[in-house]
């Protein structure tokens, strides 16, 4: 996997170390590389999609080829979870553009750091996030959906196995808000299976972070 | 070709299990590489020592004895491990043909509720921090609009106050033989009123720069004498309406002093009229002036009703006020304290009060004579 954002310098040497420190579950040694790129003042999107993003998409690569545990795989997780806390000082401070909106990972779907991530770079181009949680229940989906009003509504998969439970989710909210924007992503469609998707009248599929920024700007003008 | 037991027991010594091979009297003999990985032993270390000596409770072999091939659940034993943690391990023990084999294990199950749990609670952790950051953020944000509402409205108002004051001031200096007394008597209070107000507004634009940050002091030498007397002259009307008398010591004479004159003039102001507002007619006022360690430093005291201890931590925060009321019912905003200790320690000075509930206060301040040449501009 090449980084995304060849603009900002890449220390591969340094990258490695940080997947080294996640694949034993230093949490320190961890730590300490990602606020070393803090304190550089690295892009948040850099930061998200050249090393998170990255790190997370070769953990889950090592976990199907069965070279690490599921345990491992969600000691590496629950660190990445834990350093974005670290970002969100620099994150929450943009003007706001007065839209909103719910980002959610769908029934069955346990890994939540990629809608985090996507909440928060709709936050960065100062859009209200609502993120929900992993595994949420549809019936709470809609009702928020209802309560606040969004001017769009985000669904990330992680695994594609859970795409019939997605697929559910985007034909329900379709059927009760037949206008409202509805974006899809994640690393299940990594490999294919947009098709099943697109089908549903209204959804986009952003490939990367920087599409699904081209599509915020867009939609702001 | 091993036995379907030996193969067995291979397997559970080369993996995640216990293995301890033990003398009929319950001595180590054998233990496998996971036990001294995970207890931080060595064979070397326990071997010919009695067993009960890795447990953490003491547990007697006789009872220990009675689990031998038996046929009900694991014993539950806890064992120091590696990092001097405790660990309960569950262990069934069998009779093998020089001793006895015991076998011991994590649970499984209970090992990965355990993960489920913490993993599920380091997530909620997350998202309530996320939320956490981003109410702050909000909250920031309100703030700021708050502020900017109230220096923009404060702004806006100093304007037709500016007007009203000037008109009314100038009725009463230029028509006073053509009005009744009652007349005089109706502009005089409108000319107090709209100075009551504009002092108001003032209070809302520091207040406004000072969260803003945009606070500055403009420094300029001053004699104490002109500090003084600057301050008297707005003071005065109020104290002689309310029959309050003002004792003034002046020890620091004509002393210059580099300051910002007229917020420091505002800070006296504020403490004498305050010192005033909560005295009782015949009370009187003392305020004196000296200089000396360095500082200018300035007392007012009054013969009020005093604050309470739990009050007086509060009351150079912004629209906090003490408890006690003024005698005439007269307004605040419970601004002016917090202006005052914005003004004193932007100069490099100190405010404080002491009071004693039913005696008096005495509010002073201080201003170094001698200023940090980085005095904010």
């Amino acid at each position: 996997m090449t980084p995304a954002t060849e603009s900002v310098s890449f220390d591969d040497a340094r990258y490695q170390q940080f997947l080294a420190a996640l694949l034993e579950g230093d949490r320190q040694q961890a730590r300490a590389a990602f606020e070393g790129w803090l304190h550089e003042d690295r892009p948040i999107r850099w930061l998200y999609q050249d090393i998170l993003q990255r790190a997370l998409y070769e953990v889950g690569a090592r976990w199907e080829s069965g070279s690490i545990s599921v345990a491992t795989e969600h000691l590496a997780t629950a660190i990445v979870d834990s350093l974005l806390n670290l970002v969100y000082p620099r994150l929450f401070r943009r003007p706001s553009t007065g839209r909103s909106v719910v980002v959610t990972c769908s029934v069955n779907e346990h890994h939540q750091i990629g809608a985090k991530m996507v909440a928060d770079i709709f936050e960065m181009h100062g859009w209200r996030s609502y993120f929900l949680g992993a595994n949420i229940p549809l019936e709470d989906l809609l009702k928020l959906i209802n309560e606040k009003k969004p001017t769009a509504a985000a669904f990330s998969l992680t695994l594609y196995f859970n795409i019939d439970a997605l697929i559910g989710a985007l034909t329900r909210v379709r059927e009760s808000h037949p206008t409202l924007p509805l974006l899809v992503g994640g690393q299940a469609f990594l490999w294919g299976g947009q098709a099943r998707i697109t089908g549903i009248p209204g959804v986009l599929m952003p490939a990367k972070l920087e599409d699904l920024e081209a599509w915020i700007d867009a939609h702001c003008r | 070709m091993r036995t379907a037991g030996e193969a067995a027991l291979t397997y559970l010594a080369s993996g995640q299990a216990l293995v301890l091979q033990l003398t009929p009297g319950f001595v180590i003999r054998e233990v496998n590489s996971y036990a001294c990985r995970r207890l931080g032993i060595t064979p070397e270390d326990v071997q010919g020592k009695p067993f009960e000596e890795l447990l953490v409770d003491f547990v007697s072999s006789g009872d220990l004895m009675s689990f031998v091939d038996h046929d009900g659940p694991p014993r539950l034993l806890s064992l120091c491990t590696a990092n001097r943690v405790p660990e309960s391990f569950f262990f069934k023990f069998y009779t093998i043909p020089d001793g006895v084999l015991a076998l011991g294990n994590l649970d499984v199950d209970e090992q990965r509720r355990l993960r489920d749990e913490v993993l599920s609670l380091n997530s909620e952790l997350n998202e309530l921090t996320r939320k956490l950051h981003q109410a702050n953020a909000e909250l920031e944000q309100l703030n700021e609009l708050k502020d900017r509402f109230l220096g923009m409205a404060a702004h806006d108002l100093r304007h037709p106050l500016g007007v009203l004051i000037t008109y009314t001031e100038l009725l009463l200096t230029e028509s006073r033989e053509r009005l009744t007394g009652e007349e005089v008597g109706f502009l005089q209070d409108c000319a107090e009123a709209a100075r009551g107000m504009a002092r108001m507004v003032d209070d809302f634009l520091d207040v406004s720069l000072i969260s803003a940050g945009r606070f500055a002091i403009d420094p300029a030498p001053t004699s104490c004498e002109d500090l003084l007397a600057g301050a008297m002259v707005v003071v005065r009307v109020l104290s002689d309406r309310k029959q309050v008398r003002i004792h003034v010591d002046n020890h620091a004479g004509d002393r210059m002093v580099i300051m910002d004159a007229p917020k420091v003039q505002q800070v006296l102001v504020n403490l004498i009229a305050n010192a005033v507002e909560y005295s009782r007619p015949g009370q009187e006022v003392h305020v004196e002036l000296r200089a000396g360690g360095g500082n200018l430093e300035v007392f007012v005291r009054d013969e009020g009703p005093g604050i309470n201890p739990e009050d007086k931590e509060r009351l150079f925060t912004s629209f906090e006020k003490a408890g006690t009321r003024k005698t005439s019912g007269e307004r605040s905003t419970g601004l002016g304290l917090a202006i005052a200790r914005m003004v004193v320690e932007t100069h490099g000075g100190h405010i404080w009060v002491d009071s004693t509930p039913g005696v008096g206060s005495t509010f002073a301040f201080t201003i170094p004579l001698e200023p940090e040449i980085n005095i904010a501009k």
